[in-house]
């Protein structure tokens, strides 16, 4: 049985959570990491690991924990992020008001940020290498559309840091392709534009509905934001032998916001 | 588990008597997908037409009604023609030796039989409000060819200027466009040109360090028809083991 490790799984209405009950029916053992422990409840199939991916040290020990377990690892997807609530003493609160850009964001805001969307993912695929490279696997990291275009003054809800270090995991993405192609992994990433996540929800209670966080709803091209669902099935489709021949890929799920 | 929001909507796919094409066909029909084909080589259970003319694609499109799934394969290095429909794919052709004859019949296979099917079926697909292209681009118009010559690498180009302007056009009634660039993927036609065979040194530089196989492109075009593919539009799809990683 394949065994699959996904960070940022706990939030019951977040893209992670969603991904985590679908590797379930694809007949995987699943743990999940986050520091979430309220959401653990919710996953009851799953093996639920207390982490702070933003420290290596967790996140070894996460690992170890996956592996004395069930002894191998196949799929590791890195949902993990944003730009507010991602630490444990704010992980439940409201996005902070105002626009954090790259010219005005404390350097408190930038370290935070760039450790919870970009470090951790260097974390957990460092510790995730040695075992999926024993029988070859997937790896699925999760940018966003503000690494294509970044995030327009007056945005809500996300921030500069935020949009650099998305980029940052793109760039890691097409690095760790090559590192790990010879032994069968593969590595790539889905770009979401704006999704309906429990994120935007609280987003939205702030700035009313037709803001999102990269910018106003109406200039997408659907005309709609996307839906959890779609970008689970997405990041699912990506650990799958459907994409059996894409590495180093930034899939962009963005309702035609932006074509790279 | 299977992908999701396939089972019982109907596609048409062009390109479909060999390769790629034929393996979608299979792939779309497993996923339980009513299949029209069609492609100018006749090949049994194939609707014939060459999509380079207007009229044959007017007389398709009477035939096939209207399809939630259009995967536009038809195209390739050698442009086919009704007399000589599964040319032979020739070797690598430099700048000067490309006449102005072969140009306008690789544009014409690539881009124009493209141009000519998302015309006739999108207002159809517009009506009902519900549609998913997948056109095909190639890595030659992703970081240029030095195989298959400038010809064939601008008609990809255009098709990936042409799969981002329908994105947007289509998009607010509820069609997403998108396209697919394979890298060197092996088929049979492919495999008998000069540079077919490719070296084990270019096979062991790409990252998966294997030749692609038409069910790899296959599975892509199911995900980008399924639940997974609903909010991709204007996107280009690399499958190519790792060669080109995108812009």
């Amino acid at each position: 049985m394949k065994v699959a490790m996904v960070t940022g799984a706990a939030k019951p209405d977040s893209i992670g959570h969603e991904v985590a009950l679908r590797l379930l029916k694809e007949g995987m053992q699943v743990s999940v990491a986050d520091l979430y422990e309220e959401g653990f409840p919710s996953l009851r199939q799953c093996t639920c690991l207390r982490c702070d991916v933003s420290d290596p040290d967790s996140v070894q020990a996460a690992m170890d924990a996956v592996i004395s377990r069930f002894r191998r690892l196949d799929v590791l997807v890195n949902c993990v992020g944003g730009s507010w609530g991602i630490t444990r003493k704010d992980l439940l609160a409201s996005p902070p008001l105002g626009f954090r850009g790259l010219t005005n964001c404390s350097l408190d805001d930038w370290r935070t940020i760039v450790a919870a969307n970009l470090d951790s993912v260097f974390y957990c695929a460092r510790a995730a290498a040695p075992h999926l490279k024993k029988q070859g696997g997937a790896v699925v990291n999760v940018a966003s559309v503000a690494a294509r275009r970044g995030i327009p003054p007056g945005s809500e809800g996300s921030s500069g840091p935020y949009a650099v270090a998305k980029a940052g995991v793109m760039g890691l993405t097409r690095q760790l392709a090559l590192e790990l192609g010879p032994f069968g992994v593969r590595v790539n990433c889905v770009a979401p534009g704006v999704i309906a996540s429990g994120r935007l929800k609280r987003v939205m209670a702030l700035t009313g509905k037709e803001r999102g966080p990269e910018g106003p709803l109406a200039t997408i091209p659907m005309g709609r934001v996307g839906t959890v669902d779609e970008c689970a099935a997405l990041i699912v489709a990506l650990c799958t032998d459907d994409t059996s021949y894409m590495t180093g890929v930034t899939v962009d799920a963005n309702g035609a916001s932006y074509a790279a | 588990m299977p992908l999701e929001g396939l089972k019982g909507r109907r596609a048409l796919v062009t390109g479909a008597a060999s390769g790629i094409g034929a393996s979608i066909v299979q792939r779309l029909k497993h996923e339980g997908i009513e299949v029209l084909a069609t492609d100018i080589h006749p090949a049994g259970g194939l609707i014939a037409a060459d999509l380079t003319d207007a009229d044959d694609v007017e007389k398709l499109s009477a035939q096939a009604g209207t399809p939630d799934f259009l995967i536009n394969v038809a195209g390739g290095p050698a442009a086919p023609t009704r007399s000589e429909t599964l040319p032979a794919i020739p070797g690598a052709i430099a700048l000067e030796d490309v006449k102005e004859k072969d140009w306008n019949a690789v544009i014409a296979a690539n881009l124009t039989t493209a141009f000519l099917v998302c015309r006739e079926f999108a207002p159809r697909m517009k009506a009902r409000r519900f549609g998913r292209i997948v056109n095909f681009a190639s890595i030659a118009a992703r970081r240029g060819s030095d195989r298959v010559g400038v010809h064939y690498a601008a008609a990809k180009g255009g098709i990936i200027g042409l799969t981002k302007t329908l994105a947007l056009e289509l998009g607010p009634h509820g069609i997403t466009v998108n396209a697919i660039a394979p890298g060197f993927i092996k088929t049979p036609r492919i495999a008998a040109a000069e540079w077919g065979n490719a070296t084990p040194a270019f096979i062991n530089s790409l990252p998966l360090q294997r030749a692609g196989k038409p069910d790899d492109i296959a599975g892509v075009v199911a995900m980008l028809c399924s639940e997974a593919g609903g909010y991709v539009s204007g996107a280009t799809i690399d499958v190519n083991g790792g060669w080109y990683m995108g812009p």
